[in-house]
C-alpha cells in the first residue's frame, strides 16, 4: 500500500517535471511549427546555472536567475539563429534546433566538464517533511510539488488572461492563424520560443538536483518529452498534462513493483529454463521494460489513434 | 440518357458550422465543356476539391461515369479518370519543366511504383512529354526548375502536368489567371484542342473566355447552383444578372 | 571498352581509384580509415535517400544499420560454431540488407504516413526504444558491451582469408561501389523521380495518381535495405557491433554527413563521409574539441546553405560551363573572404581549445601547447592574443562578405546575360 503511494506520489513528481518542459515545447510547435530538438538542452542549461549561482549566492536565487538566462538565451537564439532559419522550412528549423542541441552538451562539457556536478538539494530542506509508515518523505519533494503546481496553475491563467495567451490559444487549435497576424509576430515568436525554454530551465533548476547534473540529461529527457506531446495530442496543453502524469507514474510503479514477466509467458507454456533469445523474455521485469514503455505507448498510440489523446490534429 | 461524365447528387460540405456547399445536383455530359461562375467566396473552388477527393464530402454522393467516388482519396479518383489543376500554382519546385510533366504522366502510362524502368530509356514516354511540353509552350524551358519560371510559365506548367495524365475528365481552376492577353488566348486555344474528345471542367472570371469556350455554364452564388444552362441562355437569365453578372454582359 | 568508358567514365574512374587507393595509402591506419569511409558512404548515401531525395528527416535510421550490424555478427558466429550452414562471407551484405528491409518495411509503414516534423519525431522514437531494449535483450544485444564475431570462416577460395585488413577494403570497395551504382540508378527510375516529387510538393503527387504513403514507405524501405547493407559491412570491418551503431549518434553522424556534404545532390553525402570521417581520425587525437567544432559547421551549413559543401561547389557549375573567364574577377573578393574566415576561426579555436584545456586538464598545469606553441592558459597574454585575431578577423568577414556574394551575383547575371537569345 505505501509503495503504491509512495510511487504514485514520485510519479507525480517526474509528470509534473515532464509537463513542464513538454507544456514550454507544445507552446512554441503550435505557435511557430518548430519542433525544438534542443529542448531538453535548455532544461540542463537550467539546472547548470543553477548549480553554477546556487554554488555563489544560495538556491533560492538560483530558482529566479537560472529560468531567466535561459529564457533570455532561448529568446536570443530564436532571434538570431533560428529566424535566419525560418525560411528554409520547418525541417530546417529542425536541424537547426538538432545542431544546437549537439553544440549546447559540447559546451556544457567544455565548462563542466563530463562527469556530474554536484548539484545538491538546498541544506534547509533536505529533511523528511513527514514519515508515513516508516518511509521517508523528503521536504525537497513536497516543495518541487508545490512549484510545479503553480507553475502550471499560472501557466493556465497566463494563456487564458492575456493577450499573447489569446494568440497562443488560437494558436493551438488553429495553427494557421498566426500567420495572419499583424506586425508584432515575430516579437511573439521570440518571446514565446524564450518562455518555453524559460519553464524548461525551471525544470532543470528544481530537478536537476534530484535526476542528477549531467551532459547526458538533456539526451536522456528529450526524447520521452516528445513521446508526451505526440501521446497527448500535438498542440493539447491538457493532453500534454495527461500524457506527462500517465507516463511519470507507470514509470514509477514499474520501476517499485518490479514484477516479472514470466507469469504471463508461462501461459503460453514457456519453460523458466530455457536457452538462447527467450532466455531475455524470460527474465524481463517491468523495472526493465521501463526505459521502453513510453516508446510503446508511442508506437502503439500512432498505430490506433494517430491524433493522440486530446489531439484535433492527425500525427 | 447517356450517362453523364461527372454528376453530383445533393453533396453538402460544412466547414464547422459554417455549410459551404449546399445541396448541389450536377450533372456534366461527356465530351462537353463545362464552366463554372460565381461571385469570389461561393464555392466553386470547394467543389473541385470535394469532386477530385481533397476534402470530405458531408452529405451526398459523387459519381464518374456513374461510378460512385465518393470520399475516396485523390489519388485513386485521379487514377479512375479525373485529372485538375489548381487555382494556386501547385507543381514541383527543385525539378524541371521536363520531370514536372513526367511525373504527371507516369502513373497513366502504368510505370506505377517501378524502381527498375531507367527513365532515360523509355522513349514512348519521354516523347510524349515533349509533345505536351511543345503544346504548352515550354519547349525552350526544358531544363529550367520548375521555382525559376515566370509567374505565367508556372501557370502554363500547372495545366501541362494537369494535361500529362491523358485523363478523360480535365478540371481546370482559373487556368487563365495572371496571365497577359496573348498568353490567355493561347491558353484558350491550347484548352479547346485538348477537349476535343474529353471532358473538360474549368473555373474561370474572364467570362469572354467562358463564353467563348462553354457548351454549358452552372452558376454558383453561395454554395447553391442558381442557374445551369447554355450560354445564350444563361446571359439572359434574370436571376443570373441580378446575383452575379450584374451589368458585365448586359 | 571505349564506349564504356565515355559512357560511365565516372564510374570507371572510381573503379580504378579504388583499385589503387590502397597502394598509395599503406598504413595499417589509413586502410582502417579508408574501409570505415566505405561503410559509411554506402549509410550516408541510404539516409540520403530519406533526406535529400524523399525530404524525410530521420533520427533513426542507424536502427537498419545496428540491427543487420547484430544479425550480421550472429550469422557469422552461428557459421563458425557449426549451428549454422556455411555462407560465404563476401555475400553476407546482401544478408544485411535484408535484414534492413524486413525491419524497414515493418516501422516504416507505421511512420511514414507523414513526413515533416513529425516523421523525424516518430524516428526518434524507435530509436530510443531500439536502443533501450540493446540493454534488456542481453542475449541478442549482450548489453554494452556488444556482440564480437569473427570473420574468418569457412573456406578460403583464392587465399581470401578475410583475416587481413586489406582483404576486408576490397570487400568493403566492392560492395561500396555497387550500392553507390544502385542507389544512383534508383534515382533515375520512376519511383526516385516520385520520390523527388513526394519532397517537393507532397499534395500535387496525390493529384497525378500516386499514394504519397505508398512512395515513402517504399523509399523508406529501400533506403533501409542499403542502411542494412553498410551495417553488416561495418560488423564485418569491426568483428565487432555495440549498442551505439542503432542510437541517436550514429543517426546524427549520417546527418551530419549527409548535411555538410550537401543532401541536394548525389555526391554531397559521399564528400560528406569522407570528410567526417577523415577529419574525425585525424583531429580526435588532437583536439576534444572535435565535436564542438563540428557542432558548430553543421550550424553554419544549416543557417547559411541549404545545399552543403557540394552545393556551393556545384552553384558555380553554370559559371564555369559558360565561360571560366568569368571567374577571374571572382578570385580576389572570394581569396579575401576566405582568408578572413579562416583569421577569425583561428581567434575563435584557439579561444576554445584554452577553455578545453583548463577545463578537462587533471593536474595544476597551466602550460598549454597551442598552435604548436606553448602557452599559459592562465594569464591574459594568450586570451588577448586571441581576442586580438578574433575581432579583426570577424570585422573583416563582416566587410569582405558582401563583395564576394556581389562577385558571384554578377557572374551568375553575366552566364544569364549570355544564355539569353
Amino acid at each position: 500500500m505505501e509503495v503504491l503511494v509512495f510511487s504514485i506520489f514520485n510519479g507525480l513528481l517526474y509528470g509534473m517535471l515532464l509537463f513542464m518542459l513538454a507544456s514550454g515545447l507544445t507552446l512554441i510547435f503550435s505557435l511557430m511549427g518548430v519542433l525544438n530538438f534542443a529542448h531538453a538542452s535548455f532544461f540542463m542549461l537550467g539546472a547548470y546555472f543553477a548549480y553554477q549561482i546556487s554554488g555563489f549566492i544560495g538556491f533560492w536565487p538560483g530558482l529566479v536567475f537560472a529560468p531567466l538566462i535561459v529564457g533570455v538565451i532561448g529568446a536570443a537564439v530564436e532571434r538570431y539563429g533560428l529566424r535566419p532559419v525560418h525560411k528554409f522550412g520547418h525541417v530546417a528549423e529542425l536541424l537547426f534546433t538538432f545542431g544546437l542541441a549537439f553544440v549546447i552538451e559540447e559546451v556544457v562539457q567544455m565548462i563542466w566538464g563530463k562527469v556530474p556536478v554536484p548539484y545538491d538539494i538546498p541544506e534547509t530542506m533536505n529533511v523528511a517533511a513527514f514519515t508515513w509508515r516508516g518511509l521517508d518523505y523528503s521536504a525537497y519533494r513536497l516543495f518541487m510539488l508545490g512549484a510545479s503546481v503553480a507553475i502550471f496553475l499560472a501557466l493556465f491563467v497566463f494563456i487564458a488572461k492575456t493577450r499573447t495567451g489569446l494568440i497562443i490559444q488560437a494558436a493551438l487549435t488553429h495553427p494557421n492563424i498566426v500567420s495572419s497576424l499583424g506586425h508584432d509576430v515575430g516579437k511573439i515568436f521570440m518571446w514565446t520560443f524564450g518562455f518555453g525554454c524559460a519553464l524548461a530551465g525551471v525544470a532543470g533548476v528544481i530537478g536537476g538536483n534530484v535526476l542528477g547534473t549531467e551532459p547526458s540529461m538533456a539526451i536522456t529527457l528529450g526524447p520521452i518529452v516528445f513521446v508526451v506531446i505526440v501521446i497527448g495530442g500535438l498542440g493539447s496543453l491538457w493532453g500534454a498534462l495527461i500524457a506527462a502524469l500517465f507516463i511519470g507514474i507507470m514509470d514509477n510503479l514499474s520501476i517499485s513493483y518490479d514484477l516479472s514477466l514470466y507469469p504471463v509467458l508461462a501461459l503460453f507454456g514457456v519453460e523458466r529454463e530455457v536457452e538462447g533469445i527467450m532466455q531475455d523474455l524470460v527474465n524481463l521485469t517491468t523495472a526493465g521494460l521501463a526505459p521502453v514503455l513510453p516508446y510503446l505507448f508511442l508506437v502503439l498510440m500512432l498505430i490506433l489513434r494517430p491524433r493522440g489523446l486530446f489531439g484535433t490534429r492527425d500525427v | 440518357m447517356k450517362t453523364p461524365a461527372v454528376e453530383l447528387r445533393g453533396v453538402w460540405k460544412n466547414f464547422g458550422n459554417t455549410e459551404i456547399i449546399r445541396g448541389i445536383d450536377l450533372a456534366i455530359e461527356k465530351d462537353t465543356i463545362h464552366a463554372m461562375i460565381g461571385p469570389n467566396g461561393a464555392g466553386k473552388s470547394t467543389i473541385y476539391n470535394l469532386i477530385t477527393g481533397r476534402y470530405h464530402v458531408d452529405r451526398g454522393q459523387i459519381l464518374l461515369n456513374g461510378e460512385e467516388i465518393t470520399n475516396q482519396t485523390p489519388h485513386e479518383i485521379n487514377r479512375k479518370g479525373i485529372s485538375r489543376s489548381f487555382q494556386v500554382t501547385n507543381i514541383f519546385h527543385r525539378m524541371s519543366v521536363f520531370e514536372n510533366i513526367r511525373c504527371g504522366m507516369l502513373w497513366h502510362r502504368n510505370y506505377k511504383y517501378s524502381f527498375w524502368n531507367f527513365l532515360g530509356r523509355q522513349g514512348e514516354l519521354n516523347r510524349r512529354t515533349e509533345e505536351i511540353m511543345v503544346r504548352t509552350g515550354l519547349a525552350s524551358r526544358r531544363d529550367v526548375l520548375a521555382g525559376m519560371l515566370s509567374y505565367s510559365d508556372q501557370r502554363a506548367l500547372e495545366i501541362a502536368i494537369t494535361l500529362a495524365s491523358g485523363a478523360d475528365v480535365i478540371m481546370l481552376d482559373e487556368p487563365t489567371s495572371g496571365m497577359s492577353h496573348g498568353e490567355t488566348e493561347q491558353t484558350v486555344e491550347l484548352i479547346r484542342k485538348v477537349a476535343r474528345d474529353k471532358t473538360l471542367v474549368i473555373v474561370e472570371h474572364d467570362m469572354g473566355v467562358v463564353f467563348d469556350l462553354a457548351h454549358t455554364i452552372s452558376v454558383l452564388v453561395y454554395g447553391e447552383i442558381i442557374a445551369c444552362d447554355v450560354p445564350q441562355r444563361i446571359r439572359g437569365d434574370r436571376a443570373v444578372q441580378e446575383a452575379y453578372l450584374g451589368t458585365e454582359v448586359a | 571498352m571505349a564506349g564504356l568508358v565515355r559512357r560511365h567514365g565516372m564510374w570507371v574512374a572510381a573503379f580504378a581509384v579504388m583499385l589503387v587507393l590502397p597502394w598509395i595509402f599503406q598504413t595499417g591506419f589509413a586502410i582502417t580509415m579508408l574501409n570505415q569511409i566505405g561503410v559509411l558512404i554506402v549509410f550516408s548515401l541510404a539516409y540520403n535517400m530519406l533526406l535529400g531525395q524523399g525530404g524525410m528527416l530521420s533520427f533513426g535510421h542507424a536502427l537498419y544499420f545496428g540491427i543487420a550490424g547484430y544479425f550480421t555478427a550472429h550469422f557469422l558466429n552461428g557459421v563458425g560454431e557449426d549451428w549454422l550452414p556455411y555462407f560465404p562471407v563476401t555475400l553476407l551484405p546482401i544478408f544485411g540488407g535484408l535484414i534492413g528491409l524486413f525491419f524497414g518495411i515493418g516501422i516504416g509503414f507505421v511512420s511514414t504516413r507523414r513526413a515533416g516534423t513529425v516523421f523525424a519525431m516518430i524516428s526518434l522514437g524507435f530509436a530510443e526504444m531500439a536502443t533501450a531494449l540493446t540493454l534488456i535483450l542481453v542475449v541478442f544485444f549482450n548489453g554494452e558491451e556488444g556482440i564480437q564475431t569473427d570473420r574468418m570462416v569457412g573456406p578460403e577460395p583464392l587465399g581470401i582469408t578475410f583475416g587481413p585488413d586489406i582483404h576486408v577494403y576490397y570487400l568493403i570497395s566492392f560492395w561500396c561501389l555497387v550500392a553507390t551504382a544502385a542507389m544512383y540508378v534508383l534515382t533515375r527510375t520512376p519511383f526516385g523521380r516520385m520520390s523527388n516529387a513526394v519532397r517537393d510538393n507532397p499534395e500535387r503527387v496525390e493529384f497525378v495518381g500516386y499514394s504519397t504513403h505508398r512512395i515513402r514507405w517504399l523509399a523508406f524501405a529501400l533506403s533501409s535495405f542499403f542502411a542494412g547493407l553498410a551495417g553488416a559491412l561495418h560488423a564485418l570491418n569491426f568483428e565487432h557491433v555495440g549498442f551505439e551503431t542503432i542510437g541517436l549518434e550514429q543517426s546524427g553522424l549520417a546527418l551530419f554527413m549527409v548535411w555538410i556534404g550537401g543532401a541536394r545532390n548525389f555526391v554531397g553525402p559521399i564528400l560528406g563521409a569522407i570528410l567526417i570521417t577523415y577529419l574525425n581520425s585525424n583531429l580526435s587525437d588532437i583536439t576534444d574539441a572535435w565535436y564542438l567544432y563540428l557542432g558548430i559547421l553543421f550550424m553554419v551549413i544549416v543557417m547559411f546553405t541549404q545545399g552543403g559543401l557540394s552545393g556551393l561547389v556545384f552553384m558555380h557549375e553554370p559559371i564555369w560551363k559558360t565561360d571560366y573567364r568569368l571567374f577571374g574577377r571572382m578570385m580576389a573578393p572570394y581569396a579575401l573572404g576566405i582568408g578572413s574566415t579562416i583569421i577569425a576561426a583561428i581567434g575563435v579555436i584557439g579561444m576554445f581549445e584554452m577553455i578545453y584545456f583548463l577545463s578537462t586538464r587533471v593536474t595544476e598545469e597551466t602550460i598549454a601547447v597551442l598552435y604548436w606553441m606553448e602557452v599559459d592558459a592562465a594569464s591574459a597574454l594568450p586570451w588577448i592574443a586571441c581576442a586580438a585575431i578574433t575581432a579583426p578577423g570577424v570585422a573583416a568577414c563582416r566587410r569582405t562578405y558582401p563583395p564576394m556574394a556581389n562577385s558571384y551575383n554578377e557572374a551568375i547575371a553575366a552566364v544569364k546575360g549570355r544564355m539569353a537569345p
